[in-house]
């Protein structure tokens, strides 16, 4: 597993990396110069105010766009020159995405929308064996409709993780479900962290969820405000809210 | 312009490419519709036109001689209003520039009168001086196959007589608006022409002075037909009365009639099918904006737009593609229409046959399209009613799916998951999966159609001059003739085989059903006009018994073995009993066949022939011809060859535009309902597909799901449309099939795999054009947003 190739060695360095929407009056900066390394085995919590350009970060991360300027090297290879067929392929083979609306394929089955990803990924894990790891073992056979919130979302975490990617990359992955459901969610992920040592990266507004990170960025107007590390992780069940 | 309706023009910008789709289709039904119902309207309007200025008559009866004393007598029926009396012969002609020998009909027309009935109208040149010996008036549809002017002079015989005719006037007549050669389905106006004569001349010329062999009348004002036909039948009979028929049977006028019944077929079913598939698109296309579009709608109302304004909103969205599709519609149909009108002149000699647009299918086609549209939108719009705006504010609930029916049979295993979601959606959806289908099998179905005619008429001219009729030529002569004249036909120029027949007007009856015809007799094994039963296999003429076409047959009520009268209409009239022996597959036409020997016994008048079928040395054909021309005693020489070439110019024509017209509805049918239904998938599971391409599918996979649903409705659909597409080939059959033609269902593979590689590339091309649009998926926005 490609986790397993690389230990705790450095995944991402980023430098210089910008991205303005737009053009002349209406340019935005939603990025504007940020330097980063991000490591393997490390569960990273992205903070900042709406607009602060995390979000950003996160999609040039996971190759869904390109930087206007700057460098991010992934394992020797640099993202910011790639096309649109080899981002895709960066996609399906390094990229673990999980999202705050779930984004389930409605018509597929939980066991069937992990096995999507299996179809296509180079050494998938069995779709039955990603849920067991999010405690799903038993509702393998519904579809969306018939799943909580919190299950539709684990589904996602199961589906992200199903092909064993290097990268974990998780968009407000609580965001629309309450907080009983939403630390569930957040144990399976520190736990597939834990577990698999994948790099994960998630983005919050909720600066509590921070204790459980092993770094904690805060990002605002494009520019990494602060980095803090944490001594210990705190497992989820300790977070106070 | 309120807000609303800025807001309506942006979103039909926004969709204007499936709006055009649904109006394409709507505009095919509509262009048929205003085509047939305007073509209905210019042939009856003409024909009436056309009938009452020339004083077409009534009813008509052929006879074999009658002392012009006799139409007093026929004037003296009560019912009967005006008669005219004439002469009409079949004599050989002579053209200029044209090889073999052609046959004219001359029809006398008084001398120092103007007909009361069946005028001639003078197109060109001038009408008859009375008793002019050469003067001749020829049909404009011959003039123009032969570039005859007045002034021309045409070579014929008369009675044995060769005689120069000089053309003094091109006309028209109300007789010969479908101008054929008698019994045939086709017109062939190179080597079949009508001409009018003085009565004197031509009388002289067939020692008919005095006398007529045709007859035609009118019914007075509220006179019933049935008491002036049989009146008029039993004044004819002692002169060879071949039976009074009417103007519905009046061989000219079935053709206006046949052409019109199937123009009103299509008027009605053909719209009914487009529109019901462009309501369908209507409600697919309005549906599908409205849930985009929850959300807005719950906010206009939130802020106290009255529902119905809303409402309205997108019924104005559908008003806006009824108005482009009846533009196009009705452009479309004119422009059509136009198109047929020249055609018709092929077959059908008005005056002035023009496109009258009917003003009535221009209202009846804004009302079916908005009828369509309505019906499309309400649906959708009773939605937009219903809605709560604060239901509205909450995205919709995730869709209901569960195992399609295949998998719940327990093959699952089998599919991929691609294809599991496809059929999934398309179970959830079934109305939407249905009409595409059919849409498609529609599209497929009447593409199969037009070539079905098409090769249904090569079947029949192949079977009709290689099978049945494998003569070179066959001459008939004016009366029928002795053995020698046999004799004299073997010794034409390169005859190789000449075989006689002889042909007797005879009327048929069994019980309450009678028939008038011909009785053909032909030698018992003849290797030239054959008669040939279902297996293709000759019927050997026996020498007792009848042999029929089985349609006549039927008619007849009659099967093997069954005794039917028959009494013959010339000669000595004489009247016997015989047995039918046995039933002929034929399709041009009806017969009635017998041994030529056995037939002449019966008629006891000798060993008589009417004329012989001959094959002729191709090397010889040129001497062949020029002393056929120059042979006195024959009325009409026909020769396959220009036949066959002429009738398939005529159909290849014909069936070519006809195919056109096809070929452009069921593409534009295709290629809307395809683009059409992609789009709406795109447009639902654009956060589907996104997330596919997020998760790392690349863009031809994706393009790969969008489309799969299509694949498998196409797959369904092209079947399901071939047999459809015969299915309606062999009902507009039977409703077009007359006794002149009778067209079998020819269906062959090349037919099949044309509609489908018509409508699979239709289809192809739509759904990668639809598949286009997924590259401008914003993939960021679409995960962002909520469903």
């Amino acid at each position: 597993m490609p986790h397993e190739a690389h230990p705790d060695t450095t995944v991402f360095k980023v430098r210089g990396l910008s991205k303005i929407y737009g053009t002349g009056h209406a340019a935005v900066h939603a990025l504007d110069g940020v330097d980063l390394d991000l490591n393997s085995h490390e569960l990273v919590v992205l903070l900042g105010a709406s607009g602060s350009g995390k979000s950003t970060l996160l999609n040039l991360l996971g190759g869904l766009d390109t930087p206007t300027a700057g460098e991010m090297i992934f394992r020797g290879w640099n993202l910011a020159g790639a096309d649109e067929s080899a981002l895709t392929r960066y996609r399906r083979d390094v990229v673990g995405f999980v999202f705050q609306f779930y984004n389930l394929i409605p018509s597929l089955t939980a066991r069937e929308n992990v096995g999507l990803i299996t179809e296509i990924a180079r050494d998938p894990m069995d779709p039955a064996e990603a849920l067991a790891l999010v405690g799903l073992q038993d509702r393998m056979d519904h579809f969306p409709a018939q799943l909580s919130g919190g299950e539709q979302q684990r589904v996602a975490i199961a589906r992200a993780i199903a092909k064993c990617p290097e990268v974990l990359l998780c968009d407000e992955p609580t965001g629309a479900l309450d907080l009983r459901t939403g630390l569930t969610v957040l144990e399976v992920l520190q736990r597939i962290n834990r577990e698999l040592g994948t790099l994960t990266a998630v983005i919050t507004h909720n600066a509590v969820i921070a204790d459980m990170a092993d770094r904690v960025l805060t990002l605002s107007d494009g520019r990494i405000q602060s980095q803090t590390t944490n001594a210990s992780r705190r497992p989820v069940g300790e977070l106070i809210w | 312009m309120t807000l609303l309706d800025r807001k309506l023009l942006r979103d039909l910008r926004s969709l204007k490419s499936q709006i055009i789709a649904v109006s394409l289709v709507m505009a095919c039904g509509l262009a048929m519709m205003i085509m047939t119902r305007s073509l209905i309207r210019s042939l009856e309007t003409e024909r009436a036109r056309y009938y009452a200025s020339q004083h077409f008559g009534d009813l008509f009866a052929s006879l074999k001689r009658a002392p012009d004393s006799l139409a007093d007598r026929i004037r003296a029926v009560p019912g009967v209003g005006a008669v005219e009396t004439s002469i009409r012969m079949l004599v050989t002609l002579d053209i200029p520039g044209l090889a073999e020998p052609a046959t004219g009909q001359i029809n006398s027309l008084p001398d120092r009168r103007t007909p009361e009935l069946n005028r001639p109208l003078l197109r060109a040149g001038r009408l008859l001086a009375p008793a002019a010996r050469d003067e001749i008036l020829v049909s404009e549809a011959f003039a123009d196959a032969h570039h005859l002017l007045p002034g021309d002079t045409v070579a014929a015989l008369l009675n044995g007589r060769k005689l120069d005719l000089r053309v003094v006037g091109i006309v028209l007549s109300p007789e010969f608006v479908f101008e054929a050669p008698p019994g045939s389905a086709l017109p062939d106006n190179k080597t079949f022409g009508v001409f009018w004569m003085s009565a004197e001349a031509l009388g002289q010329a067939f020692s008919l002075d005095g006398a007529f062999n045709t007859v035609s009348l009118t019914l007075s004002p509220g006179a019933a037909s049935g008491p002036v036909i049989a009146a008029i039948d039993r004044l004819l009979t002692p002169y060879g009365g071949r039976g009074v028929y009417e103007r519905a049977d009046h061989p000219s006028n079935v053709r206006v009639d046949d052409e019109i019944r199937v123009l009103k077929g299509l008027s009605f079913g053909f719209p009914l099918v487009f529109l019901s598939v462009a309501a369908f698109m209507t409600n697919a296309v309005i549906g599908r904006q409205i849930a985009l579009q929850r959300e807005q709608i719950a906010i206009l109302k939130a802020f106290g737009f009255p529902s119905s304004a809303i409402g309205m909103h997108f019924v104005k969205f559908a008003c806006v593609i009824v108005l482009l599709g009846t533009l196009l519609g009705v452009t479309g149909g004119v422009l059509l229409g136009h198109k047929l009108v020249i055609m018709y002149h092929l077959f059908f000699r008005f005056p002035s046959l023009d496109f009258i647009l009917a003003r009535g299918a221009l209202l009846a086609a804004v009302l079916a399209s908005s009828v369509a549209a309505l019906i499309g939108v309400l649906g959708a719009v009773r939605r937009v009613l219903r809605l709560a705006p604060a239901d509205a504010m909450r995205p919709e609930p995730p869709a209901n799916f569960r195992p399609a029916l295949a998998e719940r049979l327990g093959l699952a295993r089998v599919f991929s998951v691609s294809l599991r979601m496809a059929l999934r959606n398309l179970e959830r959806k079934p109305w939407q999966a249905i009409l595409t289908c059919v849409a498609l099998a529609l599209a497929t179905g009447i593409l199969v159609i037009p070539n079905s005619f098409r090769d249904g008429i090569n079947h029949v001219l192949d079977f009709q001059w290689d099978v049945l009729q494998r003569q070179t030529v066959t001459v008939s002569l004016q009366e029928p003739g002795s053995p020698r004249a046999l004799a004299d036909f073997r010794a034409l120029p390169g005859v190789v085989l000449a075989e006689p027949f002889r042909n007797v007007a005879v009327e048929l009856i069994n019980g309450t059903r009678s028939r008038r015809l011909g009785i053909r007799g032909l030698t018992a094994d003849g290797t030239l006009q054959r008669v040939i039963d279902a297996n293709q296999r000759q019927i050997p003429l026996p020498t007792n018994g009848l042999v029929l076409s089985r349609a006549l047959a039927d008619g007849l009520g009659l099967k093997i073995g069954d005794p039917l009268q028959v009494h013959a209409l010339e000669g000595r009239r004489i009247k016997t009993t015989l047995v039918v022996a046995g039933l002929a597959d034929d399709f041009a036409g009806v017969a009635a066949y017998m041994e030529l020997d056995a037939l002449n016994r019966l008629m006891r008048e000798g060993d008589r022939i009417s004329g012989a079928s001959m094959t002729v040395s191709s090397g010889k054909w040129p001497e062949f011809l020029k002393a056929i021309k120059a042979t006195p005693a024959t009325a009409g020489v026909g020769i396959k060859a220009s036949a066959r070439a002429s009738f398939r110019d005529t159909t290849a024509q014909s069936i070519g535009l006809i195919q056109t017209i096809y070929l452009v509805f069921a593409t534009t049918v295709a290629f809307g309902i395809v683009y059409n239904s992609a789009r709406i998938s795109l447009s639902e599971r654009t956060r589907e597909l996104a997330t596919l391409r997020v998760l790392g599918f690349s863009r031809r996979d994706v393009g790969a799901v969008l489309v799969s649903e299509l694949v498998i409705l196409a797959a369904v659909a092209l079947p399901l449309g071939l047999l459809l597409g015969s299915a309606l080939a062999a009902a507009i059959l039977t409703t077009v099939n007359t006794e002149t033609v009778r067209l079998p269902l020819v269906l062959t593979l090349s037919n099949y795999a044309f509609a489908v590689l018509v409508v699979t590339v239709a289809t192809t091309v739509s759904a990668i054009l639809a598949c286009r649009k997924l590259n401008e998926l914003d993939l960021v926005a679409v995960l962002k947003a909520r469903d």
